[in-house]
């Protein structure tokens, strides 16, 4: 058993802040009681040499040590320096008054502690409390910059301020999946997840310390190859040919999928994972826009067909670059609004996030696709034979796109019309737990953080799907509807570390999927289940 | 008299710290939207379960509305009782709503004195001695001011108590916050006991009161702070007044800025419009991060670097 930590424990000098023993994390139900023993396989030495490791059982970043004394010192200074500039405007002007607002009001009372689920999954330890990483910050901020800190420190929770203490800070703003379940229940208001966002921030803006996922492969790769797959306009367009011929062979419905539409009403934009990983979800946007008629395009521009925005989850500054050229490919295509894909970071980087960014005709209107999809499927342009969808099915319910921007009903009135056997999570909507894959989580698993994910931070989602489904016959093939590829992602990677497909016959995709398996013109079902399709044509 | 300009003095702290606090909010930079759903001010059925404006086919095309209506419907029981702690945290609750609601009658209870003491000063003639106007606000101070003494000691006992006794709260308490919470209490305590020892209708609060609004004259032969009691009550009010908003205390008026600000605004950018005009602001300013990979060297504005290409890989 770990000791009990406080906040000031995170420049105490130690091997491992934090361990979860074998039986911690919160227990499984049957047929899944074999993995409430399974712990965090240990980080293979030669993998992590010189790599900073001593916060917790995994790795999310992978900084290195600093080789000498001087170099700790020069990095102890930028993390100050970058520490200051998170309090100024022409910094940080985009979260300035959200982060003064938390830093100074916090009451510490713990209300936010019992809404995270990587806290609670974890079997409650410390380190994951939303708090600690505030605090730490909060201590760090007061004894620093603060008129006399130092002393008043000793009054108000002193930390000292080492390599150590700044390497496991970076790592910890990456045990939380900025659910932001806990800024949702805090009384005061305050919002210990921006907090950790802040964090981020601070490490990649001012150290160009981010895991490399999120940046190089990222963000960085998306600018200048055009999507964070690593796919260039000419791959995405073989991509799309192949997805075209695959949708006929699968539905019997030949789609056509139009490039570069000038004047088109609506410029569809994917987040770019569909393309190579859930390539029906593409097609089946395509056969509904074509048969419900729709004006649309997809841009093959750099950028332009991938919604991802990274820079969402740990930096300002690539957030605005990707928001700027998603506005500016629409600008120039001169379509009436963007519309994003299955996509809950992109939904809410571009509507939301990104609204205070864009000036001018920079401005374009830009809508979430689950709307135009509503509009498509309640006024009668299609038609639907919802038997063919009679297998249970729940939706998850993606943070960015329920909790941070109000999109609750819209996909429930759909799954309400064409899923006879819909049923709700529990809780839903804007109280939904995450995915476990937040936050960056679902793409990042470098050393061993993907088994961190599976245990941890998706345990949560796990037992919300299984309870969905509870009193379903095994053998009955059950669909988890997810409208978004990093959740989509990270459910993905659940069954399959659970062998759920196995033992609870779960399958997930997306909602549009959904909604062409319950088309009555399609000849074949887009959904199967294994190798059964999921209606009999 | 040194009590009166004690309490002129710590007025003046908490006028210029709480304008301070509000000046700093209001003049800080427009933000980028980071609301979280329920946002309250939502209208029609949305607000029951969480949705936004965002919902509508072509939102833009409607007029942004909010109802004033709604949010008063959620913020009256949240600041009155408390709701977010009772749902999120029962147990805390039970020490903090009385703590919480102890001070909101204190604060009642001073709304009644002051209303006391400027009637007479005005020499209301429906506040005669004995009328039924009177006999109501003399009514309302007593009553408001023991009940919240008493619930006020109960709540800051037991908010220590669970502060000291709860690893959840001890291992994040520092020494201010144990002080802040024994400050309160010193003068929920020696106010209560100042009453207890011989002013059961709060005479002397009121004859302290006038003498607040008239520097220190009274209309009756009543002097406060007799009393030991009486003296550290008044002393620690009014200490107490000019220390909540140097602290998180703050939160009590600062949950304002915390939730309409921040967590529900969600007011859309529309061109040409004052929002607009604020982000070209923005976008002017001139960061200095220093990762290569930012590529500032504050002469660059936001604006030039977020359409830049970039160059550096890290």
């Amino acid at each position: 058993m770990n000791k009990p930590r406080k906040p000031s424990d995170i420049a105490e000098s130690s091997a491992c802040l934090c361990h979860i023993e074998s039986g911690e994390l919160s227990p499984l139900p049957p047929p899944y009681e074999d993995f409430n023993q399974v712990t965090i396989p240990p980080l293979s030495p030669g993998k992590v040499k010189g790599i900073e490791t001593s916060l917790d059982d995994t790795v999310a970043i992978g900084i290195p040590k600093p080789a000498s004394k001087e170099e700790e010192e020069a990095l102890i200074r930028q993390f100050l320096s970058g520490l200051k500039k998170l309090f100024d405007k022409e910094n940080n002007w985009t979260f300035l008054q959200p982060l003064l607002l938390s830093m100074e009001h916090c009451a510490k009372c713990q209300t936010c502690s019992n809404a995270c689920p990587v806290y609670e999954m974890s079997g409650r330890k410390e380190i994951y409390r939303p708090t600690f990483r505030a605090e730490v910050l909060r201590r760090i901020y007061r004894k620093y910059f603060k008129p006399g800190g130092k002393i008043v420190a000793k009054l108000t929770g002193d930390i000292d301020l080492n390599w150590t203490t700044i390497a496991r800070l970076a790592e910890l703003s990456y045990r939380c999946t900025l659910c932001r379940r806990c800024a949702a229940v805090c009384p005061i208001g305050v919002d210990n997840a921006l907090i950790t966002h802040e964090i981020r921030k601070l490490f990649s803006q001012e150290m160009g310390i981010a895991p490399k996922e999120l940046h190089e492969k990222g963000s960085v790769q998306q600018l200048q190859v055009g999507s964070s797959t690593g796919m260039n306009p000419f791959a995405v367009k073989d991509s799309i040919d192949f997805i075209q011929e695959e949708m006929e062979e699968v539905t019997g419905y030949k789609v056509n999928i139009p490039w570069d539409v000038e004047g088109a009403d609506i410029l569809l934009i994917h987040n770019a994972g569909e393309i190579l990983s859930w390539p029906e979800n593409v097609g089946a946007f395509a056969i509904i826009f074509q048969a419900a008629g729709i004006s649309w395009t997809l841009s093959s521009e750099v950028v332009g067909y991938d919604a991802v925005n990274y820079g969402l989850w740990y930096d300002d500054v690539q957030l605005a670059r990707v928001a700027v050229k998603h506005a500016d490919i629409a600008r120039n295509l001169k379509v009436k609004k963007i519309l994003i894909g299955e996509c809950g970071h992109s939904h809410k980087a571009l509507t939301v996030t990104a609204d205070r960014l864009f000036t001018g005709d920079l401005n374009i209107q830009r809508e979430s696709a689950i709307v135009t999809l509503e509009d498509i499927v309640m006024k009668g342009k299609l038609h639907f034979d919802p038997q063919r969808n009679n297998f249970p099915v729940t939706l998850h319910d993606p943070c960015n796109m329920v909790r941070s921007m109000g999109i609750v009903e819209p996909q429930r009135r759909i799954l309400r019309k064409i899923a006879p056997r819909f049923r709700e999570m529990t809780p839903h909507g804007v109280d939904n737990y995450c995915c476990g894959g937040g936050s960056g989580f679902a793409i990042m698993s470098g050393y061993n953080f993907a088994e961190w994910r599976n245990l941890v931070s998706s345990r949560k989602k796990f037992l919300q799907i299984l309870n969905a489904f509870e009193g379903e016959p095994q053998e009955t093939p059950k669909y988890v509807c997810a409208p978004c590829s990093n959740c989509k992602g990270a459910i993905r990677d659940i069954i399959n570390y659970y062998h759920a497909e196995e033992r609870s016959r779960l399958y997930y995709g997306g909602l549009v999927e959904l909604i062409v398996n319950a088309m009555a013109d399609m000849k074949k079902p887009i959904i199967r289940f294994g190798e059964e399709p999921s209606w009999e044509s | 008299m040194g009590f009166y300009v004690l309490s002129y003095l710590c007025v003046a702290v908490f006028i210029l710290a709480t304008g301070y606090r509000v000046y700093r909010q209001m003049t800080l930079p427009v933000h980028v939207r980071w609301e979280i759903y329920p946002v309250q001010h939502e209208t029609g059925a949305k607000v029951a379960y969480g949705g936004s404006y965002l919902e509508e086919l072509n939102w833009w095309e409607n007029k942004y509305e909010s109802s004033l209506f709604n949010e008063l419907k959620y913020m009256a029981p949240e600041i009155l009782f408390i709701r977010g702690l009772w749902k999120g945290n029962r147990s805390l609750w039970r020490v903090s709503f009385p703590f919480h609601l102890g001070l909101y009658l204190m604060i009642a209870t001073f709304g009644f004195l002051l209303l006391h003491a400027c009637f007479i000063l005005w020499r209301f003639p429906a506040f005669a001695a004995g009328s039924t106007i009177r006999s109501l606000v003399d009514g309302l101070i007593v009553f408001a001011g023991w009940t919240g003494l008493i619930i006020g000691n109960i709540g800051a006992l037991g908010v220590l108590y669970k502060r000291l006794t709860d690893p959840e709260l001890r291992d994040y308490s520092t020494f201010s916050d144990y002080f802040n919470i024994l400050f309160v209490f010193l003068f929920f305590l020696s106010a209560l006991i100042a009453c207890l020892l011989g002013d059961p209708f709060l005479e002397g609060a009121k004859a302290y009161t006038f003498g607040l609004l008239t520097g220190g004259h009274f209309l009756n032969p009543y002097v406060p702070g007799q009393s030991v009691p009486g003296k550290v009550a008044i002393i620690s009010a009014s200490l107490l007044t000019a220390y909540i908003p140097l602290t998180h205390m703050s939160h009590m008026y600062m949950k304002y800025f915390l939730y309409h600000h921040v967590k529900w605004d969600d007011a859309p950018n529309r061109r040409g419009g004052s929002l607009e005009a604020a982000i070209q602001k923005n976008l002017d300013l001139k960061p200095t991060w220093k990762a290569k990979h930012v590529e500032a060297d504050g002469r660059k504005s936001w604006r030039d670097i977020a359409s830049s290409e970039r160059k550096e890989t890290k």
